[in-house]
């Protein structure tokens, strides 16, 4: 199905990421978006405010994250393509929701442009630190999809995808941008409606009386159905039954977790989506994502220079994880170097699938910032020069983290 | 909880709403049995978040009529029903209010239940009917478990209002079935002798205390612009024709025939 020319803006634009991606949601036919603004993303929410009314896409300010959240819910059961947008605190807020959206298998967009963090953090800022929130934030087990942009163009463009995901896996789908790519302005360019791929609900078209909620179809995606339309619908948080209906027997529990895990996890390799550079006889892979990619190109170059061999890998697709690909590179190659703007997130993912057979370094950074690039040079060089691969995760000591505290805090004597 | 179902049952029949464009979030379970004898659609959430996962199916669907039933006496989410009101989203609020009175040491006090709070309890309940009523809301009302068919009266007239309505029910918890099951009976009669009918009453005067009158009654019935007609007001104003109106506009102004 292509997209509604009504809710393209098509057009040649220099807008930044956060608008970007709000635009990008209207493209992919939202109709509802519900969210309590929040620095640094508050420039999606007025996007949306701004050209939503004018294609047929409801806002609402609510009251809190809390709100925001179960309000989107609430509009996805009543049919509708529906997004929050938050940062930080909010995003903490948001959590116990998620896992709700999740059980219900609510399609919805969770747009996050990280800042710094905990608590309060530094609101103005950059951060990569909520990858983990991302994918473990609610209580049980579920599997959400996060994608990470790193430009004002593949905020448009992933957010069109992200959509498309929630619909076809009826999953929370997370944009975890952050605050550098939110508010990065560059040219992004918005195609005609008709070379914009959009998924349709997928909704249930036969008898009412035959209609089971939960139950999964070949790809183990139940079909949907919407509110107010004579199903006499039970739907419900609690475990439940293919007709939703609650149960405690440990048996419908592990059938009825297990495929929402499964449903990701067995469709992964259609999922995932990688961008991949030089990576053929590469000593040297740089795995990064977000703005954290867009630094590490130069320091990827400035290590090119000095004759190492690097390759890079971007994780545009971070969750669910490509576990194979850094397995099968971890063979290959000598040494990952992960630079991410918090103290080791997605590095340890890259330590378990890289199983001792190459180095793994981080390069961290507290955030409230980007990385230098001569540290990524450095931390390349750095691992290309261990005559074997190190154990565990290294990490390494960055220019900032020497000057302000010599690289790390030591207990006095 | 059973007397409640029916009542919610005959004031839908008295709406003469089709059951089909009706939904229910709740933070209280329903048994499937319930809700498909009722034939609405059903969404239990998550504890608090019933008025905004409400909110969203109405802006979601405007033609959908949308019954929040809360309990825990709205502590968790009570935001949702402050704000939901003053924007005046078209909900009907059933607020469960769980508070069992019990003669305690020769004195009617409000107790949680007493397995949960086995000295009884010492804080003074919420007057909802008075929060509902000066955050902005068009109907309001309190009726007990005992009061079915002025309940199920309510529930049909505060279908037919544009704009948020709320009505508090006096009613013991399913805990307190579980652990205190002689007091079913003294309880009814209890709501029989210490509750009073003033509708109309000023809800200011309406609070629940330890020793005076359970009023019940109908309190506010009044007209005010929804937030769907606020929204469309608002944005026709600016954009004009570039504008579509979401939902269907009141068929007089301040609509409703409640």
């Amino acid at each position: 199905m292509k997209a509604d020319p009504k809710s393209v803006l098509t057009g040649v634009y220099y807008i930044d990421g956060d608008v970007a991606a709000g635009y990008g949601a209207l493209a992919a036919g939202c109709k509802f978006v519900a969210g309590y603004p929040i620095t640094p993303s508050t420039e999606a929410f007025e996007a949306v405010c701004h050209r939503g009314p004018k294609v047929g896409t409801v806002f609402i300010q609510m009251e809190d994250e809390l709100g925001s959240i179960s309000a989107i819910l609430g509009a996805a059961w009543s049919g509708a393509k529906t997004m929050t947008i938050t940062s930080g605190p909010g995003y903490s807020l948001m959590q116990d929701a998620i896992g709700f959206g999740a059980m219900l298998e609510t399609p919805f967009v969770l747009l996050n442009i990280q800042r710094g963090g905990p608590s309060t953090g530094v609101p103005t800022k950059t951060g990569q630190a909520d990858m983990m929130q991302s994918r473990w934030g609610s209580h049980g087990d579920y599997e959400v999809i996060a994608i990470a942009p790193d430009s004002p163009q593949e905020m448009f463009d992933y957010t069109v995808k992200a959509f498309n995901l929630a619909e076809k896996y009826r999953c929370p789908v997370m944009i975890m941008s952050d605050e550098c790519v939110g508010h990065m302005t560059e040219k992004v360019v918005i195609p005609e409606a008709e070379k914009i791929d959009v998924e349709p609900r997928r909704l249930f078209t036969g008898k009412a009386a035959d209609y089971r909620p939960f139950s999964p179809g070949p790809d183990l995606v139940p079909k949907m159905a919407k509110a107010g339309e004579g199903l006499n619908l039970y739907i419900t948080g609690v475990v439940h039954n293919e007709n939703g209906h609650p149960v405690a027997d440990e048996k419908y529990k592990s059938a009825c977790i297990r495929r929402l895990v499964d449903k990701i996890r067995i469709n992964k390799d259609k999922i995932i989506e990688l961008k991949e550079e030089g990576i053929d006889g590469a000593d040297v892979i740089v795995v990064s994502y977000g703005i954290s990619s867009r630094v590490a190109v130069k320091g990827v170059e400035m290590a090119r220079q000095k004759g190492i061999k690097v390759g890079t890998l971007r994780l545009v697709t971070v969750w669910p994880f490509p576990d194979d690909r850094i397995n099968e590179l971890a063979m290959k190659t000598k040494a990952f170097v992960v630079p991410e703007i918090n103290y080791g997130q997605v590095v340890y993912d890259v330590a378990r699938c890289a199983h001792g057979h190459a180095s793994v370094v981080l390069v961290p950074h507290g955030g409230a910032g980007v990385h230098n690039p001569a540290d990524v040079a450095d931390a390349i060089e750095f691992a290309v020069n261990q005559e074997k691969p190190m154990e565990g995760v290294h990490e390494f000591k960055t220019r900032l983290e020497k000057s302000v505290f010599e690289g790390g805090f030591k207990l006095k004597e | 909880m059973n007397s409640i179902i029916e009542a919610i049952n005959k004031g839908i029949e008295q709406s003469g709403l089709d059951r089909n464009k009706i939904s229910i979030p709740s933070d209280i379970p329903f048994e499937p049995e319930t809700v498909k004898s009722l034939g609405v659609d059903y969404f239990q959430v998550p504890r608090g978040r019933a008025i905004a996962f409400g909110s969203g199916l109405k802006l979601g669907n405007p033609e959908l009529k949308i019954i929040p039933v809360v309990g825990d006496l709205m502590t968790l989410g009570g935001n949702h029903f402050v704000h939901g009101t003053r924007r005046n989203m078209e909900l009907l609020v059933l607020c469960i209010n769980s508070f069992v009175y019990h003669k305690v040491a020769g004195k009617s006090v409000p107790v949680v239940t007493e397995a949960f709070s086995p000295y009884s309890t010492f804080e003074e309940p919420f007057n909802f009917p008075h929060l509902g009523n000066s955050c902005g809301a068009v109907y309001t009302a309190r009726w007990t478990a005992l009061h079915t068919a002025e309940l199920a009266k309510s529930i049909a007239e505060a279908l037919h209002k544009r704009g948020m309505s709320m009505i508090e029910i006096l009613a013991p918890g399913p805990s307190y079935y579980r652990y205190v099951t002689d007091l079913d009976s003294e309880l009814l009669q209890f709501y029989f002798e210490n509750s009073t009918v003033k509708n109309d009453e000023d809800p200011r005067n309406a609070a629940i205390t330890a020793d005076g009158k359970i009023i019940v009654g109908k309190f506010t019935d009044k007209e005010r612009a929804t937030f769907i007609d606020s929204y469309n007001i608002q944005h026709t104003k600016i954009l004009g024709d570039a504008f579509t109106p979401h939902g269907s506009l009141p068929e007089k102004t301040g609509g409703g025939n409640g």
